[in-house]
């Protein structure tokens, strides 16, 4: 465990020192896996599909704020649509305004999750949003995760359908909308995934708020278990023919990746909770505190111990100084490490760090150097 | 000479302000009826075109249909009931967005408070 405490320190600290590097890179990578995604999944504008055009877009959207990413998709997205049919992009760009003005404006400073939720979605592996979600945002995060489905099941329902509607003449161009319209409001499969979703981000952020032992875990566990009951209800409610396995291997891994959040966001040591009562003029307090597991990562200092040294010429001018005997230059590795105490255990500003000295040379100064020591 | 504690709370200050603290500070320089009305007026705007969207999707989805029956029906009914629909679905996105705006106000009103004590307890350092 404290390996990993170690682990967990000097990602915090290199994520801290390379912060103005790492987020631009992610943002980068996060944009160019969207818009290829998008690309792969529709594909019709084949100026679109270009690397050089994808790589500039998600070079600028690496410096531009997160929403970007959603706009630059949006629009990707909507270019391939009118190359498939204009009625096609006009129902696309009207269900994304509807959500923008909707929803979407009311939580846009959540627009990763969106991304997040579409990326997920073409990469099979839904069941990590909620649990993610639930854990590190507000239940008010659902209205992006709600927003992402609805997108991602719109595309892969044009996808789907694009022989059948790049067949369709000029005069069937409603029919061509009620294709897109149905694709949304009369797929139970995404109503159910909504519905679940929301119900489990609400329920894991509810649970890892209170005040007990465990939360997070405990918060993780309930969370999966009822994605999983209320999309078994929805399969037999509604035939959205889930498979059952996918679904439980998904929840195992959403589960792997609650703990890995619950490593990184709320590491803390129940065994040493403490619970203290006091009281003021106007309450009486009941405090629970449980401290949390760190230990402060291990680093090196090098201390050069040179003694001050003069160039020979100004030693020998000045007659009454006396010649050392011997030349000393040292250089010291000053090791620090975890003290393996918990920070609990210390004051939380205090330096918690053990430290030894080991001397690495000792060694006489070379009688043809230039310079004498005084 | 540093004074540790200090720089622990301006460091914590300065976070605050960079992060939460930018959409608090914004909030905060409403009253709580000010804010909540701008809320609600721009969800009555949103929420109207959003509406219009999606009453001309409704209309294109059977457009050929519509257009068959548009002689037939009594437009004035049909106008009132477009109408009553607009109502109501107006009036539940600002209920929504009064309550979430309400929500928001209280908790930046909140971490204001608390920044607020800090700025004091500040000033007070500075005073030792």
């Amino acid at each position: 465990m404290r390996n990993l405490l170690e682990i967990r320190e000097k990602v915090k600290l290199l994520y801290s020192r390379s912060e103005f590097i790492l987020v631009p890179v992610l943002k980068f990578m996060l944009a160019f896996l969207t818009i290829c995604m998008v690309n792969g999944e529709l594909g019709y504008m084949s100026k679109l599909d270009n690397l050089g055009l994808v790589l500039i877009v998600s070079l600028l959207c690496s410096f531009l704020p997160n929403g970007c990413i959603v706009l630059f998709a949006a629009v990707f997205s909507l270019m391939h649509l009118y190359e498939l049919s204009l009625e096609v992009a006009i129902a696309g760009l009207a269900i994304y305004l509807i959500m923008f003005l909707l929803f979407f404006r009311l939580n846009s400073r959540d627009s990763v999750i969106l991304i997040f939720t579409v990326v997920l979605l073409g990469m099979k592996i839904p069941y990590v949003i909620p649990i993610a979600v639930g854990l590190l945002a507000a239940p008010l995060a659902a209205i992006p995760v709600g927003c992402g489905i609805v997108v991602y099941y719109m595309l892969t329902n044009i996808s789907a359908n694009a022989t059948t509607i790049s067949s369709m003449g000029a005069d069937e161009a409603t029919a061509k909308l009620r294709l897109v319209i149905d694709g949304i409001l009369g797929n139970r499969a995404m109503l159910v995934l909504i519905v679940a979703f929301a119900i489990t981000i609400t329920v894991v952020y509810l649970l890892r708020r209170m005040s007990i032992d465990y939360s997070w875990s405990i918060a993780m566990i309930a969370g999966v278990i009822i994605d999983l009951v209320v999309l078994l209800v929805g399969d037999l409610m509604y035939d959205t023919k889930l498979s059952l396995g996918m679904a439980i291997l998904g929840s195992i891994v959403a589960l792997i990746v609650g703990k890995v959040l619950e490593f990184f966001r709320f590491c803390v040591d129940y065994s040493r909770t403490e619970k203290v009562q006091y009281e003021d003029d106007e309450y009486y307090y009941y405090v629970k505190a449980v401290p949390k597991m760190s230990v402060s990562a291990a680093s090196k200092t090098v201390k050069h111990i040179n003694t001050q040294r003069r160039p020979v010429r100004e030693i020998e001018e000045d007659e009454d100084m006396t010649i050392a005997p011997q030349r000393v230059n040292r250089s010291v590795v000053t090791e620090r490490t975890g003290s393996g105490r918990r920070s609990g255990q210390s004051r939380p500003y205090q330096s918690r760090g053990g430290s030894r000295s080991v001397t690495i040379s000792s060694e006489a100064d070379d009688p043809t150097d230039d310079y004498e020591e005084i | 000479m540093l004074n540790e504690e200090r720089i622990i709370l301006m460091t914590k200050m300065a976070s605050y302000e960079e992060g939460e603290g930018k959409a608090s500070m914004s909030i905060g320089k409403y009253f709580r009826g000010d804010y909540i009305a701008v809320r609600l007026l721009r969800a009555f705007l949103s929420g109207t075109i959003a509406f219009v969207l999606g009453f001309g999707l409704y209309i294109l989805y059977d457009f050929e249909e519509f257009m068959a029956d548009i002689y037939k029906m009594d437009l004035l009914v049909f106008a009132q009931n477009v109408l009553i629909w607009y109502a109501v679905f107006v009036v539940v996105y600002c209920v929504a967005i009064y309550v979430i705006s309400a929500y928001r106000y209280g908790k930046a009103k909140k971490s204001l408070k608390c920044y607020y004590h800090n700025l004091k307890k500040l000033e007070s350092m500075y005073r030792q």
